[in-house]
């Protein structure tokens, strides 16, 4: 990592490492991150696949739910009953997209993988070294979700496949895919500088695990993984709409199913752009301050 | 009647080799590579009660794979075997109730409790009367020295005060046979030391019949009448301590102790040189050549003392463990 | 430590005298009969009774961590009521005609987490720690014991913190059995028949969701430390969560046939819910015939679980430190 003399020249300036350099650097992350993927990849593919499982009872569930109101209604027609704004088959599409949402959002480890780091004093390493952290946590967090996609897609492909008959709309137009892939990388974004603000707390305090629970006990129920937000009533609503915790699944799966009109599209896209400029100034603030007084102990 | 009775004892281990990769672990479902790994390849063994027997061996010999299989904690692959006139592998409570095992390197009290509480639940288990298992807890207790330790967490324990626990674990219920699994390792000298007293004691007051392994000669020679040697998963000596050097070592050691001024060039004639510091000298010499080797030596070389000793029992056992395997 | 070498020299005599003594009690402590079935039961019982006293005294060391651990079970807990009284907002019903309304519901969901938490609060911990066990070599010490090994086992700890969603069950059961009771059409009365054979099959319930635990768990003689057979056992066990209706659709029939009579994880809890909220009135007779089975089904997997454990310890090697 970084240049070798650095530490023993600290004194002369270094010329600016170089962006060749850097992309090297980067790439070396991947591969070793790839190549750590691929060893275990048939438990993988297999632990994707059973991944679904707990979905298919959601579709269940929900199948029964909607058979129940419809037979309760007698007058209903068929598909044209929506609960929260969707259709059965919406809800069930709404499922698998909130799984590839989620495959972005989610960032197992990463939080408490920092306060161990504080904890144990590796964080030193980052304050002696020309590496910052957050770039550092940053590469390999990307690194393992490209090996994590390369052998996920085989299993959500296969799913997606499977369930091809609930996308009744078929594809979404061009415009909404793009926003639908801008929502995925931002939600990936702001999942990762959202829980390393969280992960940043150890400067202050050794105990997040308790912290963390909680942040996952909200970002299970108010992120829509488990239910699409429209169903929320209206006094609830509109503050669980005014969390980013819906950038993390909801957000994009609705984008996906047209449930955002077009001309909402670009000022939603905004504000989430806005969130994640939030949370990276927030992680990095933290990280400045943190890391300022870690210093001052003499850690 | 011997207490423990041992045939042709044989244990061997399938080690599978687990492949990386889907289509090679689908493989390996159905049809899997393995290499048999022979521990115990046939070990006869008889002890009368009241025995304290050494173990002895390099690693991976199969002595703690023997005192496993007598403790019934794996089944063996061929052989008998029988300790109170019960099979061991059969796990009959009748005799689980009747023998204990000590294993050095693991422990079996509750970490986070005080081995208090860890005595309690051994009390229950083995349905000891409350009578019988205070007097038994307050005399073991206070034979080590650990009363006060008593109600300490056992993870706040030094490693020799947890073996001293775990020794009173094993003993709660009054064993007739105890089999002893490297007891002191790890330990400091001075916890080697109480430990070893305590067995000594033991040993002697009950008559209890116990098997040890250990890597320390000192716990051998302070403890044990009978060694046996175990090597390869075969008994290679069965006998006292002493019989090893007779019987495993033809060459004495003799020390010559030269007169001032007096360094003989020729001294390789005599036998092999071990050690040279003026004006001593080691030299290995075979026993039924020492004393014409003596002879010679006393008429030609002006000798100021002499000795003649056995090579140290751990050269030995070294040279022994290094010739089988 | 010093003073130590200097015990040798202690008076012997005494030594002796105090070690004959345990030895004359010690034989006499093996003429006393431990045969008998009486006193065999009494000794299983008291050390299941020394086993959740020494895992309360643990926890109580720990009691930040207990106390989170509580909060945190009960919020998921509450998160989820929260989440089925959002679903009872825009229906009736759970699946049409199935008689599963809102009361009905939640004392289902009050019947698993009754289960649910007794099987954390008593088999989850032992079940991981046999693997463990099996990992590490620290079985020798439950197969030297003289006890039934697979009991020692699963019963080793008790993890208390997890019967606090035990009470929250509690807590919404009476609530709906209240609602159950005092609505207008057809109310439904909790009675003492009702209430035992409700106890009675949230035993069965438990017994099945151990079963399949502990035989997973056996698994890992063979195939080492598994993670995803945990995963596989919470994915499996969450198909037990809803109603056996909800499956019932062209696509659901084979999982329900699956879920009910080779893996039968559909009876644990819905059959001792049926007794009490009776969704069906009057009850049907599939009901009856699928308490049987429930009843069978129980035996059968603990006969397996126990011959899978029984198996396990055959091939168990005993690691080495």
């Amino acid at each position: 990592m970084g240049d070798p003399h650095s530490a023993t020249f600290a004194s002369e300036p270094l010329p600016p490492v170089g962006i060749g350099d850097r992309v090297r650097t980067w790439w070396v992350i991947i591969r070793t991150a790839l190549a750590e993927r691929m060893a275990y990849r048939g438990d993988f593919a297999l632990g994707t696949l059973m991944r679904f499982l707990p979905i298919i009872t959601q579709i269940f569930l929900w199948g029964a739910i909607f058979d129940a109101v419809q037979t309760a209604d007698q007058g209903g027609a068929d598909s044209s009953l929506r609960i929260g704004g969707y259709n059965f088959p919406e809800m069930v599409a709404y499922f698998l997209l909130t799984m590839v949402a989620r495959a972005f959002s989610s960032m197992p480890g990463l939080a408490t993988g920092i306060a161990n780091q504080v904890r144990q004093g590796e964080i030193k390493k980052y304050l002696i070294q020309p590496i910052d952290l957050v770039g550092f946590l940053l590469l390999t967090r990307i690194a393992h979700k490209l090996a994590y996609y390369t052998v996920a897609i085989g299993p959500f492909a296969l799913v997606f496949f499977l369930c091809r008959g609930y996308f009744t709309d078929g594809l979404p137009p061009a415009h909404v895919l793009i926003a639908f892939v801008g929502s995925l990388v931002m939600g990936f974004l702001i999942g990762f500088f959202l829980e390393a603000a969280i992960g940043m707390i150890s400067f202050w305090t050794l105990e997040i695990n308790s912290l963390l629970l909680i942040f996952m006990l909200f970002s299970f129920f108010l992120s829509g993984h488990m239910f699409p937000l429209t169903l929320l009533p209206d006094s609830i609503g509109w503050l669980v709409n005014l969390l980013p915790l819906k950038y993390l699944a909801f957000f994009p799966a609705a984008i996906f199913l047209r449930k955002i009109p077009d001309e909402e599209l670009a000022g939603e896209l905004i504000l989430e752009a806005a969130w994640l400029a939030f949370f990276i100034i927030a992680c990095r603030w933290m990280y400045a301050r943190g890391v300022r007084r870690y210093s001052g102990y003499g850690g | 009647m011997p207490i423990i009775e041992v045939r042709e004892l044989t244990k061997s281990y399938r080690v599978y080799r687990k492949r990386e990769g889907l289509r090679a672990s689908m493989r390996g479902l159905f049809r899997r590579e393995y290499t048999e790994v022979e521990a115990v390849r046939g070990i006869n063994l008889r002890v009368e009660a009241g025995e304290f027997v050494a173990f002895l061996g390099p690693n991976g010999a199969g002595k703690t794979t023997t005192l496993k299989l007598l403790s019934g904690v794996i089944n063996p692959s061929g052989g008998t075997a029988t300790v109170m006139g019960f099979v061991p592998w059969e796990r009959r409570n009748e005799y689980r109730r009747r023998f204990a095992l000590v294993m050095g390197q693991k422990n079996q009290l509750w970490w986070d409790l005080p081995a208090q509480e860890s005595y309690r639940l051994h009390q229950q288990i083995y349905g000891i009367p409350e009578d019988h298992f205070r007097r038994t807890l307050d005399e073991l207790t206070d034979l080590l020295e650990v009363t006060p330790l008593l109600g300490q967490p056992v993870r706040e324990l030094s490693l020799g005060e947890r073996m001293k626990m775990e020794l009173i674990a094993a003993l709660l219920h009054s064993p007739e046979v105890l089999f002893l699994d490297e007891p002191t390792i790890g330990l400091d000298v001075i916890a080697q030391h109480t430990i070893q007293r305590f067995l000594r004691q033991y040993q002697e007051r009950r008559q209890t019949t116990i098997l040890l392994t250990s890597h320390y000669m000192k716990d051998v020679a302070a403890l044990c009448q009978r060694v046996v040697i175990v090597a390869g998963g075969l008994v290679q000596y069965d006998g006292s301590l002493a019989g090893i050097v007779d019987q495993f070592s033809g060459k004495k050691i003799v020390t010559l102790q030269f007169a001032a001024g007096n360094r003989p060039e020729d001294l390789a004639r005599l036998g092999t040189i071990l050690e040279t510091q003026w004006p001593r000298v080691k030299i290995g010499i075979a026993r039924a050549e020492v004393p014409r080797v003596l002879a010679t030596t006393l008429r030609d070389y002006a000798i100021e003392d002499v000795s003649v000793e056995d090579p140290p029992l751990e050269d030995v056992i070294a040279d022994l463990f290094h010739q089988v395997s | 430590m010093g003073a130590e070498l200097l015990i040798p020299n202690r008076s012997q005599a005494d030594d002796s005298r105090r070690l004959t003594g345990t030895l004359a009690a010690s034989r006499a402590a093996e003429k006393t009969p431990a045969g008998s079935w009486a006193a065999e039961t009494r000794r299983y019982l008291r050390v299941f009774l020394t086993f959740a006293r020494n895992s309360l005294i643990r926890d109580m060391t720990f009691r930040a961590d207990f106390l989170f651990h509580c909060i945190s079970s009960v919020a998921w807990t509450l998160m989820n009521v929260g989440f089925y009284l959002l679903v009872f907002r825009f229906t009736m019903m759970i699946g049409p005609d199935t008689g599963w309304g809102r009361d009905e519901f939640f004392l289902f969901l009050a019947t698993v987490w009754f289960i649910n938490s007794l099987v954390q609060a008593f088999f989850i911990p032992n079940a991981n720690e046999f693997s463990e066990l099996i990992r590490t070599g620290g079985l020798d010490f439950a197969l030297l014991k003289p006890i039934d090994t697979q009991f020692l086992i699963s019963f080793r700890r008790v993890e208390w913190s997890s019967l606090s969603n035990f009470a929250v069950g509690l807590l919404i059961a009476g609530i709906s059995l209240h609602g159950l009771a005092t609505r207008a059409e057809s109310p439904v009365y909790l009675t003492p028949l009702t209430l035992s054979l409700y106890l009675f099959f949230v035993g069965c319930g438990v017994a099945i969701m151990y079963s399949l635990m502990i035989s997973l768990a056996a698994t890992s003689v063979w195939l080492g430390r598994n993670q995803s057979l945990y995963d596989f056992w919470f994915y499996i066990t969450n198909f037990s969560r809803y109603p056996m209706e909800i499956y019932n659709t062209p696509w659901g029939r084979p999982l329900l046939g699956l879920f009910t009579f080779v893996i039968p994880v559909l009876v644990v809890v819905n059959v001792p819910a049926r007794i009490l909220a009776r969704p069906l009135n009057p009850r049907a007779d599939w009901e009856w015939q699928l308490a049987v089975w429930a009843v069978i089904a129980t035996g059968l997997c603990l006969i397996a679980s126990r011959w899978v454990f029984r198996q396990s310890l055959k091939s168990y090697r005993s690691a080495s430190s």
